[in-house]
């Protein structure tokens, strides 16, 4: 059977990153054939990314150190959230879960009944290792061995994505993909069917194809420009349309964890790596000016600056589509959601995984293109659902953009989710979705969700082995985070970047 | 906050049905909520109540016994039950051999593709040895034998569970005894009456034939298709019975086999399908069928003929679900709920999935709609799969007769479809929430029955075909070199006993 042709048009991370796990995972079954051109810049979105990251790598054959080496990185066991449900609040989005796991009934069930039944525990985030080790900034690899506490944590990677894409570029180079620079200028399509059948450059060449994946960014080249795939806006939940993003010297600690401090009008990143620390204000340009956004994160950051300044725009939604024809978009140019809880490059590395799952023959078959946007769909429709609880559970009214967020109507599906977990702090089980209970349970008590009751099971135990069961799990997990190395230290001996910045 | 949540909380419940099933919600009830007062009114459950009836079980079973603090020996030590492994499926597709649905893994991964993957290439290569020759577990009930799963993951007997054939007398007297043992408190009498309260519509007591009220907090109902109060609430029904066209069933006990087979046949018949089911206590013989293609006598005559024993009166089947098993203050379990033919056996586990989430989801005795609605959706979500699963079967079927053309060429649910779609093309499956059977046990319906895909995963390129061939024959030889050093399945009961008499 002869290869496909795969166009991928635009580099950058998501380009990279489609074109190294094709040209790896299916030799033979296609050619790939990327196009990009220097003088588009790439927005290098997602500096902080999620555990499934490291899955992604693990297929390519990627070793780690080698990797953050590279990429500058730094390792991420979670998101400290600051001042999200309250003005001086603060918690911790862990990788992990919180007590030691196991059992049908959620560890924080029996931390709700106590706390309820007026005795005072811990917070939650003391049983959790991955907000430990954060807080304490240490790191160690988790263990394998599932019935051990130090297996109860995951951890993903804080990284310059400018630098993941060169670095994936060898590997899919180096398994046979090709590369034309170039500004793409027309597109061709099939007057029959619509497909598009070549893209050609400002030099006049064309590059033919069977199948064509779209990372062209916000542009949206193929899936927007091309065949005018209608987008599902979601701002009127999502309000956020711009960023204002500058980079720092990295000063004092570099931390395992991402820092989201909500700022008056949307909030602020801080994503420290090996060499800077980056920084960026998300927010929304109804109620804040360019000029004021760049001034308040001047104001707010610490470290000498790299760089000025530089805005972004985008908006909350997706591509009805994310395959049409034989077009995928993977990345923004098939939908965008705001950075909060680090999912860009997830949502690029799930395109690609259904991809290759899908990937089609000679005749792309309709089944496999109904399947690839019901899988996309629903990642983009929960996360979502997750991102919008951070603006809606919130005790702000600080600004008239805290006050909106605070009280609008937010879908269905969110609205009986939170529902549920203020009766008795019950998660809806999502088995297949990215963030799982614990993620909910965190964000939920960390801003303020309480439940008013609590799963009736957990009343069996009697109160005294409870407390004293929790007293010494606080006090195996403060053990064990801190016997493991600083985190600083571990980078400098595991993986110390090649040249400096 | 505290002192109005005391007053809310769920403090009475009542049980209303005497069998195993009514038994079973109040044992676990009080093992995991030990706070309810837990009544039972032992109704005797009707002769149409099938997760009563069938002695058949998953393995979720197993898992259920544990949850109560039951010990694994429990049942078959002390409640007469012996083992099963899976079914085999005899007709279902024409000119195809049998085929071994066993609660296994099928083979084993290798490469980077899944092992089915594998499979599927030889078999659009040419003829290959059928899929279950690679689950152990059908290996061993073909041949009669039995045995635990190894612990230790690597042994290839390690990734196979099993379910349990009930004794219809020892087995709920011993779920009675361990409900009265946990606390729960019996009730003896008749109901006469449900009386609803006027302003809220919740049960506000139900009348006994001694002239007593007995009043609750939340009302189980585990009376049967006749939901003697769940039904008296609301008469919803959705109906299932385009996609599963069996209308009745018949069930006729022989005396049981010397050395009962861990295997149950589910043979395909012109209207509708039959099954044999050998435990220790005796042998199950039963035919589903379709009341529109055969009449009671005729199938009763064809029973009678199979089995050697005279059948039961019909039972009258109406497959489908309550949308909201869960109304109020009322809870419909089993085949309140819902109504399914036995064909993999779903019924006691669909009420065992139904008492776990029960459990788990106890709301305050104002029963708020916001958790009655998590629960039904996933009671929904988890009895419409099992509904697709059943359906599969009838429609991957080649068979002929009437019968099977007819529900062949009804457009399956939404979700099958879908399933079957995405198999077909390239032997995806697709993910649901809430799913009864695991990937290889649809897989071993989907295969089992001739269902290849049309073309392979592009994933397993990297494996040469005569790679697989070897490893596959390697699997294939493991599994015939464990199965004949294997117990048989009396000898495996024997043996328990004499280990528990010391």
């Amino acid at each position: 059977m002869a290869a496909r042709r795969v166009v991928i048009v635009g580099g950058g991370t998501a380009g990279w990153m489609t074109a190294a796990a094709l040209a790896k995972l299916l030799p033979g079954r296609c050619d790939v054939h990327l196009v990009e051109s220097e003088a588009i810049g790439i927005v290098g979105v997602g500096e902080a990314t999620l555990p499934h990251i490291r899955s992604f790598n693990e297929k390519l054959g990627i070793d780690e150190a080698d990797f953050m080496a590279a990429t500058r990185a730094t390792f991420k066991l979670g998101i400290e959230f600051v001042d999200w449900g309250q003005i001086g609040d603060s918690y911790i989005h862990p990788f992990g879960t919180f007590g030691p796991g196991g059992g049908d009934v959620d560890f924080h069930q029996f931390w709700l009944r106590l706390r309820q039944q007026g005795i005072n525990v811990p917070d939650l985030d003391r049983f959790s290792m991955a907000c430990t080790m954060a807080r304490m900034n240490r790191f160690a690899l988790p263990s394998r061995d599932s019935r051990r506490l130090d297996s109860t944590f995951g951890y993903a990677y804080q990284f310059d994505a400018t630098l993941y894409a060169p670095y994936l570029r060898k590997i899919a180079e180096g398994m046979g993909a090709r590369r034309t620079e170039g500004r793409i200028v027309t597109v061709h399509r099939d007057g029959e069917t619509g497909d598009v059948t070549s893209v050609q450059l400002e030099s006049g060449e064309k590059i033919e194809g069977d199948l064509f994946v779209d990372c062209s960014g916000f542009v949206s080249l193929l899936l927007d420009k091309t065949l005018g795939v209608p987008f599902q806006d979601w701002s009127k939940w999502l309000l956020n349309d711009r960023a204002t993003a500058m980079p720092c010297r990295t000063e004092g600690q570099v931390t395992p964890y991402t820092g989201v401090i909500a700022m008056p009008y949307g909030w602020r990143w801080r994503i420290p790596l090996q060499h800077r620390t980056g920084n960026g204000y998300v927010y929304s340009s109804q109620f804040l000016s360019d000029e004021d956004a760049a001034e308040a994160l001047i104001g707010a950051v610490e470290g000498e600056r790299i760089a000025e300044p530089r805005v972004l725009r985008f908006k909350a939604g997706r591509r009805e589509k994310s395959w049409v024809g034989n077009c995928v978009g993977v990345g923004l140019a098939s939908g965008f959601l705001e950075p909060l809880e680090s999912t860009s490059i997830y949502l690029i590395q799930a395109a690609i995984t259904a991809l290759l799952e899908l990937f089609p023959e000679q005749h792309i078959s309709a089944v496999d293109r109904d399947e690839f946007n019901r899988l996309i769909d629903l990642e983009y429709d929960r996360i979502r659902d997750f991102l919008i609880l951070h603006y809606h559970a919130t005790k702000r009214s600080d600004t008239p953009y805290w006050d909106y967020v605070r009280t609008m109507d937010v879908p269905d599906s969110l609205a009986e989710k939170m529902d549920l977990f203020r009766r008795r702090g019950r998660v809806v089980k999502y088995r297949e979705g990215v963030f799982l209970d614990a993620s909910w349970v965190a964000v939920y008590l960390g801003q303020r969700v309480i439940p008013q009751g609590h799963d009736l099971r957990a009343d069996a135990p009697s109160a005294e082995s409870l407390v004293a069961g929790m007293q010494k799990l606080v006090g195996e997990i403060q053990g064990l985070s801190s016997g493991m190395e600083e985190h600083g230290a571990y980078l400098r001996r595991y993986c110390p970047m090649t040249e400096a910045a | 906050m505290t002192a109005a949540n005391t007053a809310d909380r769920m403090r009475d419940v009542v049980v209303v049905g005497g069998g195993l099933l009514g038994w079973s919600a109040a044992a676990a009830l009080r093992r995991k909520i030990p706070a309810l007062r837990v009544t039972v009114v032992p109704l005797p459950p009707p002769p149409d109540a099938l997760a009563e009836r069938i002695s058949s079980t998953l393995p979720s079973i197993i898992e259920f016994h544990r949850d109560i603090g039951m010990s694994d020996g429990d049942a078959p030590l002390r409640a007469n039950c012996s083992f099963r492994l899976g079914t085999e499926f005899q007709h279902w597709n024409g000119p195809l051999p049998s085929y071994v649905h066993a609660y296994d893994r099928y083979g084993q991964p290798f490469g980077t593709a899944s092992f089915h993957v594998h499979w599927v290439r030889q078999a659009q290569a040419g003829p290959t040895p059928p899929f279950d020759h690679y689950s152990p577990a059908a290996a061993i009930a073909r041949a009669g034998r039995f045995t635990l799963p190894e612990t230790d993951p690597a042994h290839p007997l390690a990734h196979f569970e099993y379910g349990l054939a009930l004794d219809p007398v020892a087995y709920p007297q011993m779920m009675r005894a361990c409900a009265l043992h946990l606390g729960a408190i019996e009730r003896q009498g008749a109901v006469e009456g449900v009386r609803i309260d006027g302003e809220t519509g919740f049960i506000a007591a139900l009348a006994l034939d001694d002239g007593s009220e007995v009043k609750a907090d939340l009302f189980v109902d585990c009376t049967g298709p006749r939901a003697l109060l769940r039904g008296e609430l609301d008469q919803a029904f959705e109906d299932w019975s385009t996609w599963l066209p069996c209308d009745r069933l018949l069930l006729a006990d022989a005396p049981p086999a010397a050395d009962p087979s861990p295997l149950d046949r589910a043979i395909a018949h012109g209207a509708g399908w039959r099954w044999i089911a050998q435990s220790r206590s005796r042998t199950s013989h039963g035919f589903a069928y379709a009341s529109a293609e055969i009449s009671d006598d005729k199938a009763a005559r064809t029973l009678r003929g199979h089995a050697a024993a005279d059948p039961q009166a019909p039972i009258a089947l109406r497959q489908g679900r309550r949308p909201q098993p869960w109304l109020r203050n009322c809870v419909a379990l089993g085949d309140a709920a819902t109504m399914v033919e036995p064909l993999e056996w779903t019924n006691l586990h669909l009420a065992h999935s139904a008492i776990d989430r029960l459990v788990a989801m106890m709301p305050d005795r104002d029963c708020a709609p916001v958790e009655l609605w998590d629960y039904n959706r996933q009671c929904a979500a988890e009895s419409d799969r099992v509904r697709d699963f059943l359906a599969l079967h009838y429609a991957a079927s080649n068979r002929d007769e009437p019968f099977w053309r007819q529900v062949r060429d009804i457009a399956p649910s939404e979700s099958l479809a879908h399933t079957m779609r995405l198999f077909a093309e390239r032997g995806r499956l697709p993910f649901y929430e809430d799913e009864t059977f695991t990937r290889d046990s649809w897989l071993a319906v989907l295969l089992g029955q001739g269902v290849i895909p049309r073309r392979t995963d592009p994933l397993i390129d990297s494996v040469p075909p005569g790679q697989s061939e070897q490893a596959m024959a390697a699997l294939r030889d493991g599994i015939s070199r464990i199965v004949p050093a294997l117990p048989t399945h009396a000898e495996f009961l024997n043996h328990m006993q004499r280990q528990a008499a010391r």
